[in-house]
């Protein structure tokens, strides 16, 4: 139950801000000792976290994803994404500080990896080709924990050559079965851009493109001969 | 459990329930009674008065993020 400070604790403001009497932070105190009472900020916050742990794709990935940490950083990836949903920048640009402080660059390239929908449309296409379960669970595994070999994220200075150039790099370097580039705003412009120049030097691998709101992912599968 | 929202409080009367809770501020940030910062118990940052929670489970003061709050519902469940 949310308590509403307006109706039934004010006492006067001042600067447009409200004041407890005396008698009634001591009041609070005693409740919130005995347990009854949580002084949070925002009711908003608590239910979009809440949202997240109840969300239908999280529990999907808690039946193929086993490592805690992991999972923590994909209920993140749902945050950000409920946050952009929201229009709430502000938070949303806090939240991937806080990421990026606690888990690096690598966290946070996971938690976007989910937040624009790429880890559910990646599970799709390794459904294609499922040979089994156990391989299923390793290859989702094996994209998260080397992102970097995997997604390229075009930052938005990135220029059209470099990231034709990172991307041929990646794919000739590690060969992967899937390979994805992701751009936001701008860079989802350059990302659009490189599509046929990268369908000529990628003559092994198919291309699909999705373009989804200001986001722009291609998804590189290797044809198997 | 109800929650009660510190956002449209005075510093002043944020600053007495934390007395009252056996804390202190200096007006910007939480302190022990002996003066030290209180830091986010999962992000190892001072917490600001202006933006903190104060949850049940050994009175635990958190910064305001969706992070440290999925945190906290990890290690306590869903208390709130």
């Amino acid at each position: 139950m949310s308590y509403d400070p307006v109706e039934s604790v004010a006492k006067g403001t001042i600067e447009g801000f409200l004041n407890w009497g005396e008698e009634f932070i001591k009041e609070l105190a005693i409740k919130f000792k005995d347990k009854k009472l949580a002084f949070i900020q925002d009711e908003k916050t608590i239910s979009r976290v809440k949202e997240q742990y109840r969300s239908g794709e999280l529990s999907f990935y808690k039946e193929y994803i086993e490592n805690k940490e992991m999972l923590f950083l994909l209920k993140m990836g749902l945050t950000l994404r409920s946050l952009e949903r929201d229009n709430d920048g502000e938070r949303k640009q806090n939240l991937r500080t806080k990421i990026f402080n606690n888990y690096q660059v690598k966290g946070l390239h996971i938690a976007q990896f989910v937040e624009n929908g790429s880890l559910n449309r990646y599970i799709g296409i390794l459904i294609d080709d499922i040979i089994s379960l156990v391989n299923f669970k390793k290859d989702i595994l094996n994209i998260l924990e080397n992102i970097e070999k995997h997604v390229l994220f075009v930052k938005t200075l990135d220029s059209e050559t470099n990231i034709i150039q990172q991307a041929t790099t990646a794919i000739t370097l590690h060969f992967p079965m899937i390979f994805i580039i992701s751009g936001i705003a701008s860079a989802a412009i350059s990302v659009k851009n490189c599509e046929e120049k990268l369908k000529e030097l990628l003559p092994d691998y198919s291309i699909k493109r999705i373009s989804e709101g200001e986001k722009e992912t291609l998804f590189f599968k290797r044809i198997l001969i | 459990m109800e929650t009660v929202s510190l956002k449209n409080i005075n510093l002043s009367s944020k600053i007495a329930l934390l007395k009252e809770l056996g804390y202190d501020s200096d007006g910007e940030v939480v302190l022990d009674i002996h003066g030290n910062k209180i830091l986010d118990r999962y992000l190892e940052i001072p917490v600001k008065v202006n933006n903190m929670m104060i949850l049940p489970g050994s009175e635990i003061i958190i910064d305001d993020n969706e992070l440290s709050l999925s945190k906290y519902f990890e290690e306590f469940g869903d208390v709130l």
